[in-house]
């Protein structure tokens, strides 16, 4: 993984002690807190319902151990000793005081970690696959790439007060596991006919009140200007945003507004301009990034194909856990390990400071000090030998972090919600721990199989719910909680957005209303292996209206 | 009280002023014009323009060289558009004279102005005042990216700049 050097030791730091100088002069009444606002979201510092937020920047998912370490003390010492992991793969504590957020952030840095633009109007921490690097159907390495996105938009003078957020994600693989189509910008690594490494370029998609697809704007943008043609996406948008509602201020309104063709025009132009900059990557800078990503060495580990099919023979749930949440490495004595921050009725993406110390050990002593955080708010093991699932099992049994749900109807995502956050109209976690609970049971979800369902408790989509299989938006009605349930959704390589599918439910009766959706489901599957997502694509919303509403036409909520 | 600065301190007599409707330049004032009423002007020299956030600033290719100051303003400190303006005109349009920040110029964004190659300030607020009459701005030496403003190559990754 990257290692900062001493220009960016010497750049968070001095970061940290702009943002105390801040903090400084917010205390003492200097500055006001609406000219404040700007500056410590640009630093991750959220006003949430209850007392500030910080979160805290995992650039594209990635951590060691010792960075791990250290989140759980920010958890133990700044916090109530646990942590949220997010759908943007950062982590985020709910009860940090603002006086004490610059020695957090001084502590971090010590890790090389920061909270740099995990909020504001600014470009946010660069997504990647969680499985990069270790995916067997890799092109190359997506991380690269989103570090050097990493370090150029860090603190970009241009670009720091944009007309809204601005969130990019990159993938490696035809397998879509970032949801770039649902970015900003996305990033889909490929090779062109004479091999040489590339990006097919999306803009404008994003979730939010307005779910929008990202349309295509370059087939083939070479290596060696990504940044300029990065630049000249943020200059249109910079330029030609719309700031005067911020409901309108993402670039996927210009692009609809735009056209994508006449936008991916103005692009050009500018890029034109741009082109022989100094922005343009030398091939020598690129391979000393990639350097430090390259794969840990995997010795062969062919002993555990025995041992793995001994232990399983041997026991039940270490099976169940193996073939949900362990997937195949591009090595073949090797695997890739989902742990499940979704314990049933569990809150989905809490960790305690010691099930991450925990991680850490495990991570230390098995998997070659790596671990990810994926946007599903689960972490990954991306590098383990086969011969050593036993003892790993063993470990996250201990720590209570052995659910084996991985991809299944209780591996939830789901935002804060309105027990924490200041714009939520309806409670996210209590819905999705009752979920769980209902269908925890696992032979029940193995019979379910693959169904993401993802809430979000307002229209600002956190929960990604556009994109979930099934999809619960909480809204408010007339004072009350209540749910609208959206079906079809997907933020793969084949994103859809999930339609609608009737009047919403009363928090009562809206895992009532999962139920039924779900037996409809197994009532018409063509058999087990068409999962929840291609049954609803091939036979439509009807069925499910039909058993929700009866034969009475659905009203919308 | 509205003061100008630049990195060698405030400026006494600052002859500038933006004409609008209600305020026309005295005797002794320079006026800086609108960028409609600039293009019509076709005579003088050393003129100034305002470019507001939704001008095309690159309408002054062509007329630079009448040119002796732009102003780029900041209606509100989070109407980020100038920050490309100032960009574009140093960068791309090649402007050499004096590229000014009105309207809401704060203390925290003037070290992100100055690299875009903003080199003067109109500045009210109080803060940004006393910062700047202190020397104490808050910017960071260190950066990611090339800008308008040069700045040293670092013998690093392309990218890399020291203030």
């Amino acid at each position: 993984m990257y290692r900062y050097d001493e220009f960016d030791h010497a750049f968070v730091s001095g970061r940290v002690e702009q943002f105390r100088d801040q903090v400084t002069r917010r205390l003492s009444g200097e500055l006001a807190e609406d000219a404040f606002k700007p500056l410590r979201l640009m630093n991750g510092v959220y006003l949430q319902l209850h007392a500030y937020m910080l979160r805290v920047a995992i650039p594209y998912g990635t951590l060691n151990a010792r960075q791990m370490r250290m989140l759980a003390h920010i958890a133990r010492k700044y916090d109530r000793g646990y942590g949220h992991f997010t759908t943007r793969q950062n982590i985020q504590y709910n009860w940090p005081k603002l006086s004490e957020l610059p020695d957090a952030l001084a502590e971090l840095a010590t890790v090389e970690m920061h909270a740099l633009q995990t909020s504001g109007n600014c470009i946010r921490n660069v997504t990647a696959d969680h499985f990069a690097g270790a995916a067997a159907d890799e092109v190359a390495d997506p991380r690269p790439y989103a570090e050097i996105l990493r370090q150029w938009s860090s603190v970009h003078p241009e670009f720091s007060f944009l007309p809204r957020k601005f969130k990019i994600a990159v993938t490696g693989a035809e397998r879509d596991r970032a949801a770039i189509q649902v970015h900003d910008i996305g990033l889909h690594l490929k090779k062109n006919e004479k091999g040489e490494i590339g990006f097919a370029v999306y803009v404008g998609g994003g979730q939010g009140r307005t779910p929008m697809i990202a349309k295509k704007i370059r087939d083939f943008l070479p290596e060696e200007d990504l940044l300029s043609y990065t630049t000249a996406i943020m200059r249109v948008y910079n330029l030609h945003g719309r700031r005067d509602n911020k409901y309108k201020a993402r670039i996927k309104i210009l692009v609809h507004e735009t056209g994508a063709e006449e936008l991916a025009r103005q692009v050009e132009v500018e890029f034109a301009d741009l082109r022989d900059s100094e922005l343009k990557l030398p091939e020598r800078d690129v391979a000393a990034i990639s350097a430090y990503f390259a794969p840990p060495e995997l010795a062969p580990r062919a002993e555990g194909w025995a041992s793995l099919a001994q232990w399983k023979k041997a026991d039940e749930d270490f099976a169940r856990w193996v073939h949900q949440n362990v997937q195949p490495h591009k090595h073949p004595d090797y695997g890739m390990v989902t742990i499940s921050l979704k314990p049933i009725g569990g809150i989905p993406g809490d960790a305690t400071d010691a099930q991450m110390e925990a991680v850490a050990d495990i991570a230390e002593e098995y998997a070659f000090d790596e671990i990810r955080v994926s946007h599903e708010q689960n972490l990954i093991l991306p590098h383990v030998a086969l011969a050593d699932l036993e003892p790993i099992y063993r470990g996250l049994v201990a720590a209570g972090l052995a659910t084996a749900n991985a991809g299944l109807i209780t591996d939830i995502i789901a935002c804060p919600g309105l027990d924490y956050c200041a714009l939520a109209n309806a409670r996210s976690i209590p819905v999705a721990q009752e979920i769980s609970t209902r269908f925890g049971a696992p032979e029940r979800q193995a019979e379910i199989g693959e169904l993401k369902i993802k809430i979000s408790g307002c229209i600002n989509a956190c929960g990604h719910h556009h994109v979930g299989h099934i999809g619960l938006l909480g809204v408010e009605k007339k004072g009350e909680e209540l749910y609208q349930i959206t079906l079809g959704g997907s933020g793969d390589e084949n994103t859809s957005i999930g339609e609608i599918i009737g009047r919403g439910f009363e928090p009562e009766k809206v895992t009532d209303a999962i139920e039924v959706i779900v037996d409809t489901y197994l009532g018409l599957r063509l058999n087990p292996s068409e999962i929840f997502l291609d049954a609803y694509r091939r036979v439509g919303p009807q069925p499910f209206k039909d058993a929700l509403y009866g034969d009475k036409t659905a009203e919308a909520a | 009280m509205t003061k100008i600065w630049n990195e060698s301190g405030f400026v006494a007599d600052d002859p500038w002023i933006i004409e609008t409707e209600e305020v026309q330049a005295g005797s002794n004032e320079k006026a800086i014009l609108g960028l409609d009423a600039f293009l019509a002007k076709k005579d003088g020299t050393d003129l100034g323009v305002l470019i507001n956030p939704a001008d095309d600033v690159r309408r002054l290719e062509g007329h630079l060289d009448r040119l002796a100051l732009v102003a780029v303003a900041f209606p509100a400190f989070n109407d980020g558009r100038a920050f490309s303006h100032a960009s574009l005109l140093r960068s791309r349009l090649g402007f050499t004279g004096e590229v000014r920040a009105v309207g809401d110029v704060l203390i925290d964004q003037i070290p992100l102005m100055l690299r875009c190659g903003v080199d003067s300030f109109a500045v009210s607020n109080a803060t940004a005042l006393k910062r700047l009459a202190e020397s104490r701005l808050p910017g960071i030496d260190n950066h990611y990216q090339p800008t308008a403003r040069p700045s040293q190559d670092v013998g690093s990754y392309s990218w890399r700049r020291r203030a």
